[in-house]
């Protein structure tokens, strides 16, 4: 029976690494991918002498789930879209921010979004990166003046040379733009104008891509235009094929941000405050903006002292002030309306 | 007409090798995008993956779960078919047909079932490498258990039963008549699960937390971009593989003629 | 008493693969069953024997048109890929000399090792408007512009059959290669045409072989997420792509479970479709 008990063996330590514990000096992060770049990390890692753990996730309601079938304590930090961390609040599982975590005056104003961090007046996270969901285009392929205008950007024109990013939020904000229709404002009754918009779109697009196809069909022609594309697509190809741009529209795009918080049963809130406070200080906000996965402005305007002249260029740091004038933030939904509006975009693409 | 099959079979080597040759070519590529025009040879994008600690740390990962799932399943495998064949049984055909049917199954079944199970009944198990292994021993117990009681012949019978009337107990006989005898079956089937493991993606996906095994990384660097990494890490786990496939083949296969 | 030892001995040694496959594959798969009867009320969860996931799947036009879509895909790439696999493992089986077989079947089979992940991935640059196969095209001035390949349910197909033709010869060969070659004979002398003892002698016991690969085609092929992700263009979506949308985005796990029991239900079907002549146990 020696089998028997070697084959015990084996499996009972196949379930000890299952359950291994954890060191004291730990910080569970539940982030997006551009926190995983380690000129991020172990900056804070060498100087809190701690090891982060980094998982990354893809939507929001993943990331609750996963939160709420944790143990308290499981999850120190969070990475979260700006639009959700009301949802976060009212599941109860962000703690609130100490005053000191929040150098809010240092951000560009217009993405300090105290309705969005702060739901009832209290601070439960704080923007660190934004950017815009708007036009990737070839230059050299398409009429640049085109681009300025959403309704020319999917008329038959381009027919077969649109591939629409795989993210159904900023791209019927987009769609609901083109119909004049503020991101803000989107209801129910809006949902048939923009179903036909994205329809007209759909059926002129190539394909429906994540970042990495839309990226391949960019850079090898497969699409000259990338609608919900913006800076953090086309950052990384254009020092190869610098025609790769991307443009914000008359009719204005979608303002992308996201937060960072503390989680309410944090076994080390002081470490994950800490944590909070590197991400927005100007290092942090510098390494965050040009982070290996994808580039975006960081909300602390003092990042600016850290980032070279081309880093800025390509961030167009200049052009800031005039892009946020024009840009609307990203549809708010509740969460009814916001399955409606997954519907939505599941049956358009299907169609 | 003579040279029909020729033709076929040059056609097909084109195809089978048409995305692995690209792979591997554009993995020496000197710019940033793995499409043509070809500059190079360059090999900065081995250096940038050997130097990426989070993808060396899933190399690890990978080479963990694998070895450790597969030997799970190779002795699970074998007891199981040892039982079934050398001893009477009731219900032999309805435990056989349990054992195989994992086999049936998609891997996404398999893994979100595990997910779910996990998730609400916690059993002191969570999100964890361990967990992904639990997996793969899932899918490749079957394959183990089939390949090893297929192999059970008349021949280790008679040894067998030779051993035991001079005296040797069950665990003796086993050891060292069935295990030996059996050995090239039981090393394939090794060899077999390793491999699956090695590649598998969506129970790893689904089941890991921080640690994740390389086809799962791989699958994160490639929604962050288009890269040559890709293909160099692709064209070195290509490599790995091989390597490992002509070792069984020479091993296993080699003796036989 | 001695058959009951013997018994008793069995057991112990066949338990801990059953208790495994008891654990970890028959329960996971019934509380995905239950999963699959709760529903989702706002985000809390409520057990209990709803039909509502099974509704909204005949409701929701998406949902069905996946089912739709992943069965044409799989059929497709089964049979294409048989279609592919039979005649390269005829070949290697009865033309390539003897001393060459191993080798032959070795290279046919090698690129099977590659990262899952990845091959998938170089079958994207490979379609591409510039990559390999246009570029071939064009200079063979067979095509006057690029085409489209990549991100279309024809990039899915090649990416699925490269793939199965692979195994499927794998297993075809390993078939023919026990026919006696006697059987062969003896029909030929017999007077059959090369076609009737193909038809009549050579495939009726091959068929076990070429079943048991299709329908490892089959499972592997509907089940799988990656390939029609990476390749696909997300222009159709099949059921493992579905599923994937609903755990990721929505956390919808009572949709997810119940589309993972429809996934399920197709396999069933193809499996009592071939059970005739599947031989599972003897891959």
């Amino acid at each position: 029976m020696k089998k028997l008990t070697k084959a015990l063996l084996a499996g009972t330590a196949l379930t000890a690494l299952t359950t291994g514990a954890q060191a004291a000096d730990e910080l569970n992060a539940l982030v997006w991918c551009d926190h995983t770049d380690p000129a991020l990390i172990q900056p804070f890692e060498a100087a809190h002498d701690v090891k982060v753990n980094l998982r990354e996730y893809e939507g929001t309601g993943a990331a609750l789930a996963l939160l709420e079938q944790s143990r308290p304590g499981d999850w120190d930090v969070l990475v979260i879209d700006g639009i959700d961390v009301f949802r976060a609040v009212e599941a109860g599982i962000l703690a609130p921010l100490p005053e000191e975590a929040l150098p809010e005056d240092d951000f560009f104003p217009q993405v300090v979004l105290k309705a969005n961090n702060a739901p009832d007046g209290t601070a439960y996270a704080v923007t660190e990166k934004f950017g815009y969901n708007t036009i990737s285009y070839n230059a050299d392929k398409v009429d640049e003046a085109d681009m300025q205008d959403l309704s020319t950007v999917w008329s038959d024109k381009y027919a077969g040379k649109i591939s629409i990013y795989d993210y159904y939020m900023p791209v019927m904000g987009l769609a609901a733009m083109a119909d004049g229709i503020a991101t803000a404002d989107i209801t129910a009754d809006s949902l048939e104008s923009i179903g036909k918009t994205l329809s007209t779109m759909r059926s002129h697009a190539i394909s429906v891509a994540d970042v990495v196809s839309a990226q391949t069909a960019l850079a090898t022609g497969e699409a000259d235009i990338v609608v919900g594309g913006g800076e953090w697509l086309t950052a990384v190809l254009q020092a190869e094929q610098p025609e790769l741009t991307w443009t914000i529209p008359d009719q204005g795009a979608v303002v992308w941000t996201q937060s960072i918080g503390v989680l309410a049963g944090s076994e080390k809130p002081d470490l994950a405050v800490e944590f909070v406070k590197y991400i927005t200080s100007p290092e942090g906000q510098a390494r965050l903006a040009t982070s290996s996965c994808f580039w975006g402005m960081p909300a602390n305007k003092l990042a600016a002292d850290h980032l070279t002249p081309e880093q800025k260029e390509i961030l167009r740091w200049d052009n800031q002030e005039d892009y946020l004038a024009k840009a609307q933030l990203y549809p708010a939904p509740d969460m009814d309306l916001d399955i409606e509006m997954q519907d939505l975009w599941l049956e358009t693409l299907s169609q | 007409m003579k040279a029909l099959p020729w033709i076929f079979l040059a056609a097909m080597g084109v195809f089978i090798y048409l995305p692995v040759g690209a792979l591997v070519l554009f993995s020496f590529q000197g710019g940033t995008l793995p499409v043509p025009p070809f500059n190079g040879p360059s090999f900065q994008w081995y250096a940038d993956i050997l130097g990426d600690r989070d993808l060396m740390a899933a190399l690890g990962h990978s080479m963990l779960v694998g070895l450790g799932s597969s030997a799970v399943a190779t002795l699970l495998g074998f007891t199981a078919a040892y039982g079934l064949a050398r001893h009477h049984l009731p219900g032999t055909t309805l435990m056989r047909a349990m054992l195989i049917a994992p086999l049936c199954v998609s891997y996404l079944i398999i893994g979100l079932g595990l997910l779910i199970m996990v998730q609400r009944l916690g059993l002191g198990l969570g999100l964890s490498l361990g967990t992904a292994g639990i997996g793969h021993v899932v899918i490749n117990l079957p394959l183990c258990f089939s390949i090893i009681y297929a192999s059970m012949g008349a021949q280790q019978l008679s040894a067998e039963r030779a051993a035991r009337d001079l005296g040797a107990t069950e665990a003796k006989v086993v050891l060292l008549i069935t295990v030996p005898m059996l050995l090239p079956a039981i090393a394939a089937a090794f060899f077999l699960s390793f491999t699956l493991s090695w590649d598998e993606f969506i129970i790893s996906f689904l089941l890991t937390r921080f640690d994740v095994t390389l086809p799962v990384e791989i699958w994160s660097m490639l929604r962050s971009g288009l890269s040559p990494r890709l293909n160099a890490i692709g064209s070195l786990v290509f490599l790995v593989s091989v390597v490992v496939v002509l070792a069984m083949e020479t091993l296993l296969f080699g003796k036989r003629k | 008493m001695s058959l009951s030892r013997d018994t008793l001995r069995g057991w112990g040694f066949t338990a801990p693969a059953l208790i495994w496959t008891l654990a970890f594959f028959v329960v996971p798969f019934l509380v995905m069953a239950a999963m699959s009867l709760a529903t989702l009320e706002g985000r809390t969860l409520v057990w209990g024997l709803h039909a509502d996931n099974y509704r909204e799947l005949l409701e929701k036009r998406y949902l069905w048109r996946a089912v739709v879509v992943s069965l044409q895909i799989t059929l497709t790439v089964t049979a294409v890929s048989v279609a592919l696999a039979y005649p390269l493992a005829w070949i290697i089986a009865f033309r390539v000399p003897k001393r060459w077989q191993r080798l032959a079947l070795l290279l046919a089979i090698l690129p099977f090792w590659t990262s899952y992940v990845v091959r998938s991935y170089a079958w994207l640059t490979v379609l591409s408007k510039e990559g390999v196969v246009n570029q071939v095209l064009l200079s063979l001035h067979l095509i006057a512009e690029p085409i489209t390949l990549a991100n279309t349910r024809f990039a899915t197909v090649t990416g699925f059959v490269h793939f199965f033709t692979m195994l499927l010869t794998l297993t075809i060969f390993a078939n023919l290669i026990q026919l006696p070659p006697n059987y062969r004979r003896a029909a030929m002398d017999l007077g059959a045409s090369a076609f009737q003892t193909f038809r009549h002698v050579v495939l009726p016991l091959t068929l076990p072989g070429i079943v048991t690969g299709a329908f490892l085609t089959f499972v592997l092929c509907i089940g799988d997420y990656i390939t029609p992700q990476i390749l696909g263009g997300n222009t159709e979506l099949t059921v493992p792509q579905v599923i994937m949308v609903q755990l990721g985005r929505r956390a919808d796990f009572p949709l997810a479970a119940a589309l993972a029991i429809v996934l399920m239900g197709l396999v069933t079907l193809a499996y009592l479709a071939c059970a005739r002549w599947l031989r599972l146990d003897r891959i």
